[in-house]
């Protein structure tokens, strides 16, 4: 069984005046409602252009309604180069340049499909990783 | 200006070459590299049903600016579990704008994008009735 940790903490001295912040998160990724480990990843790196369009992050096939999780990265050092993230054609936010998120995601059918997309112009390169519960391969052509 | 950090580092081996995403940012204005200054402050709220509830509205960000939103389950039984959605009523697996559940321990940090439109709302719904809490914070621009 493969044992993933995802760890989070949020830090400042300053965003409220005479009380500093600090957060400190840690979980284990477990298949859905269970204590085992996920084993299925998906993760790379790649360029968003602005004239592409949305783009699918990734295909949302698999069993619906599991447990799974997104990291992505917005790698662009360009202040102005922002990633639009949606669900759905819902805008989830953006993502300003060196910023990154982690959500769960509850992949299933299309209508869970994560898309992003490069603003507002020129190319934004990007990182990703998905840890899943379940795959199901694409259909052959 | 403030200065929120926030960190995250995943560890795992799902991988026969262990693997290890280790990141950090600013939380900064949108299209810009001044820092977040407002936030709602960490809140906590305990469930006992599995009605939706309305964590976040809409109206607690600006559009078109920058928000992060974090939430994380606080429990320790691996069977419950958080919906977490955009929209109302939206929290439940079948709805198309439902981003992902939330295990025991399982937190989240994303970019949020308010609109002057209750499709941004973020709600949440328990899957069981047995006593849950969430604590969750916006920060915003």
């Amino acid at each position: 069984m493969a044992t993933t940790t995802a760890t989070l903490g949020i830090t400042s001295a300053d965003l409220t005046p005479g009380m500093s912040l600090g957060i400190s998160a840690n979980t284990f990724l477990y298949q859905t409602g269970t204590t085992t480990g996920l084993e299925l990843l998906d993760m790379g790196v790649g360029q968003l252009t602005e004239a592409s369009g949305a783009d699918a992050l990734a295909e949302a096939l698999g069993t619906a309604d599991t447990a799974n999780y997104i990291y992505l990265c917005n790698n662009s050092t360009d202040v102005e180069h922002y990633i639009s993230v949606t669900i759905h054609a819902t805008l989830i936010g953006t993502l300003g340049s060196e910023e990154w998120m982690w959500i769960p995601w509850n992949m299933g059918d299309g209508d869970a499909e994560i898309e992003i997309q490069a603003e507002p112009n020129g190319t934004i390169p990007y990182e990703y990783a998905i840890f899943k519960s379940t795959h199901t391969l694409p259909a052959a052509t | 200006m403030a200065t929120i950090n926030a960190s995250i580092t995943i560890n795992s081996d799902i991988t026969s070459n262990p693997i290890t995403i280790s990141k950090s940012m600013v939380l900064k204005k949108f299209q810009s590299n001044v820092g977040l200054e407002e936030t709602t402050g960490l809140q906590a709220k305990k469930f006992t049903a599995t009605t939706a509830v309305k964590i976040i509205d809409h109206s607690d960000g600006t559009p078109a600016k920058s928000n992060k939103v974090y939430v994380r389950n606080t429990g320790t039984n691996n069977e419950h579990f958080f919906y977490v959605s955009l929209n109302a009523s939206a929290a439940a697996a079948t709805t198309t704008e439902t981003i992902g559940k939330l295990y025991a321990g399982d937190w989240m940090l994303m970019p949020w994008t308010a609109t002057n439109n209750s499709s941004h709302d973020i709600f949440v719904a328990p899957s069981t009735t047995a006593a849950m809490t969430l604590e969750f914070m916006l920060f915003q621009e």
